[in-house]
């Protein structure tokens, strides 16, 4: 990919950033704009992210040109209460990654999209900031790159931000298993295990955070020459969020985004990849509705 | 593409509206405000299931069911009094999953035959009318068909206001393929890219506990749209449809919802004729659930 065509991919993002800024001070907006303009119980989210790399689980996908990640989630609240439960909600979605090198536009296939994953989420919320999530993904590819990947995934997160305020490290702990077809290709469904915390600090008018993971296989993950290893990848991330408003507006908030993730991966991955570690950049913009 | 309902009996449809009828009586429900959603963004959604799946008289299934799940985004950007009455944009996704011969029971052994994505800029003007253009990239994730990339232009009148309830609502669409090649990034598998034209009517009528409707629309090709053995074929179709669409309960917290059904008739050209095996008429039913919120 011509570097002038990656240039023309984040010009076109910066404009629709501003033409987003746009909307927000046009007259639709400037009529006495709600507090809260989506009081109801669905809430959107989306956005779309461009990086230079994209690594799945560690697992190397594509380097080779620019990778966009067009995403929507629906989330529904069906519960909120103050007994053990205190919230219970269901999250569907769609995310996509398209690649305009060689597992995208410019492989064999000759077609951007790469990738399309489809979920759903039944999350609990329970009292001290607990939460446990069960999502059933499927992970297909439109371009045909890969079998379609089915799994069910387990996730319990504490937020700690009530008694660590800005020290809150806002650990999770996810548990993954293939149903049918594998990331990794191997021989067998693998089971995998991601421990992750994602601690944030407001600076100024701006959100930072510093996502951390380790991704682990509990079997079968990452298959390779040698077997079954253990040990994936660990990633560390800094992420800038910039509002586009001080506070919702009739067409939601909006961010944009970006930051640097460094992966250092274990010996299988680092194979296929070629290298031991790879810095991923991505710039974004971000809808919460 | 275009959704037509009509009314085919689906088990999934059938527990979908029963979880929705569940869930509006669940207690997250019960604190209803007026409008859930004042804001600018409009999200709408649906499923759909249908005996036969037709895009534009160009039949694109023999077997099995048709499945149809679709979401949009609306987006208010501007509203005036001035010569400009609204500008909007609605980007989206239209979906079509197969459990027949181009899909599950095919040679791809994939139920996803088709995804759409679309955007679409709206201008509404004074007395009802409005110009909208949208560019749609018809993909299909199992290979059914090559890529098919359009641009098209809808001019639309809304009658209501003058007319009431004989209120026609007539429109007229005309939409271009680019970027094709031989039997390549078009509708018709033919050898240039296709320039379609619709015009059609949407007279309906709503009750307090039903709305009907009776779409009208033909289909011709305005340029090699219509493609047979190096042929153009201008007429594609004439399509004649009744539509019932069933709110279920008001609007809650969880936006409006609705079951919807109908039978559509096709009375295809010479193209589309040959596509359908020979059969030159074709009886579509559906049945599905949507929202809008």
């Amino acid at each position: 990919m011509p570097l002038r065509r990656q240039i023309r991919y984040v010009i076109a993002l910066v404009v629709v950033a501003a033409v987003w800024a746009g909307v927000e001070v046009s007259p639709a907006s400037a009529q006495a704009a709600p507090s809260d303009p989506n009081p109801g119980n669905l809430t959107i989210t989306g956005g779309l992210d461009v990086a230079n790399a994209y690594l799945f689980r560690g697992i190397p996908q594509d380097d080779t040109g620019v990778v966009m990640w067009p995403f929507g989630d629906l989330g529904i609240a069906l519960h909120s209460g103050d007994g053990a439960i205190k919230s219970l909600a269901v999250n569907v979605g769609l995310w996509n990654s398209l690649h305009t090198g060689a597992a995208g536009s410019d492989g064999p296939s000759g077609k951007l999209w790469y990738e399309s994953d489809f979920y759903a989420t039944l999350g609990f919320g329970f009292g001290g900031g607990t939460s446990v999530g069960v999502t059933y993904t499927a992970y297909t590819s439109p371009n045909g790159s890969f079998n379609t990947v089915r799994e069910v995934s387990f996730k319990v997160a504490f937020d700690d931000s009530r008694p660590l305020g800005r020290l809150a490290s806002k650990p999770y702990v996810i548990v993954a298993r293939e149903l049918e077809g594998q990331a990794d290709g191997g021989a067998a469904e693998g089971t995998y295990l991601e421990l992750g915390a994602a601690p944030g600090f407001p600076v100024g008018g701006l959100m930072v955070t510093v996502p951390l993971r380790a991704g682990l296989s509990l079997g079968d993950y990452y298959e390779g020459v040698a077997g079954d290893e253990r040990f994936g990848f660990f990633s560390a991330a800094g992420i800038l969020t910039v509002p586009l408003s001080s506070g919702p507006t009739r067409v939601g908030s909006w961010n944009i985004h970006g930051g640097v993730e460094y992966v250092r991966l274990g010996d299988r991955n680092a194979d296929i990849l070629g290298d031991t570690s790879k810095v991923i950049g991505s710039i974004g913009i971000g809808l919460s509705y | 593409m275009f959704v037509t309902y009509g009314v085919r009996r689906s088990a999934l449809a059938a527990v979908a509206a029963v979880g929705m009828m569940v869930l509006t009586s669940a207690p997250a429900v019960a604190q209803q405000p007026a409008d859930p959603n004042p804001g600018a963004l409009t999200l709408t959604g649906s499923i759909d299931f249908l005996n036969q799946y037709m895009f534009r008289g160009i039949r694109q299934n023999s077997s099995g069911i048709a499945a149809w799940p679709a979401m949009d985004l609306g987006i208010s950007a501007y509203s005036g009094d001035g010569g400009l009455k609204s500008v909007g944009i609605n980007i989206g996704t239209w979906n079509s999953l197969h459990t027949g011969d181009t899909g599950q029971d095919g040679p791809s052994g994939k139920l996803w035959y088709e995804s759409d994505f679309y955007a679409t800029l709206g201008l509404g003007f004074g007395g009802g009318t409005s110009f909208s253009t949208t560019y749609t990239a018809y993909t299909s994730p199992n290979n059914g068909f090559t890529t098919v990339k359009e641009i098209m232009f809808k001019f639309a009148m809304d009658d209501s206001s003058k007319l009431g309830k004989a209120a026609i609502k007539p429109y007229i669409a005309i939409a271009r393929e680019f970027d094709t090649d031989v039997a390549r990034g078009q509708a018709d598998g033919g050898e240039n890219a296709g320039t379609y034209l619709e015009i059609g009517f949407a007279p309906g009528y709503a009750g307090s506990k039903a709305s009907i409707g009776f779409p009208i629309k033909i289909g011709l090709s305005a340029g090699d749209y219509y493609e047979l053995d190096g042929e153009d074929n201008k007429f594609g179709y004439f399509s004649i449809a009744g539509i019932v669409t069933v709110p279920l309960g008001g609007t809650t917290s969880f936006g409006a919802w609705n079951i919807h059904g109908g039978v559509e008739y096709q009375k295809l050209g010479t193209t589309t004729e040959f596509f359908n095996g020979g059969e030159s008429n074709q009886v579509i039913g559906s049945f599905g659930i949507g929202f809008s919120y």
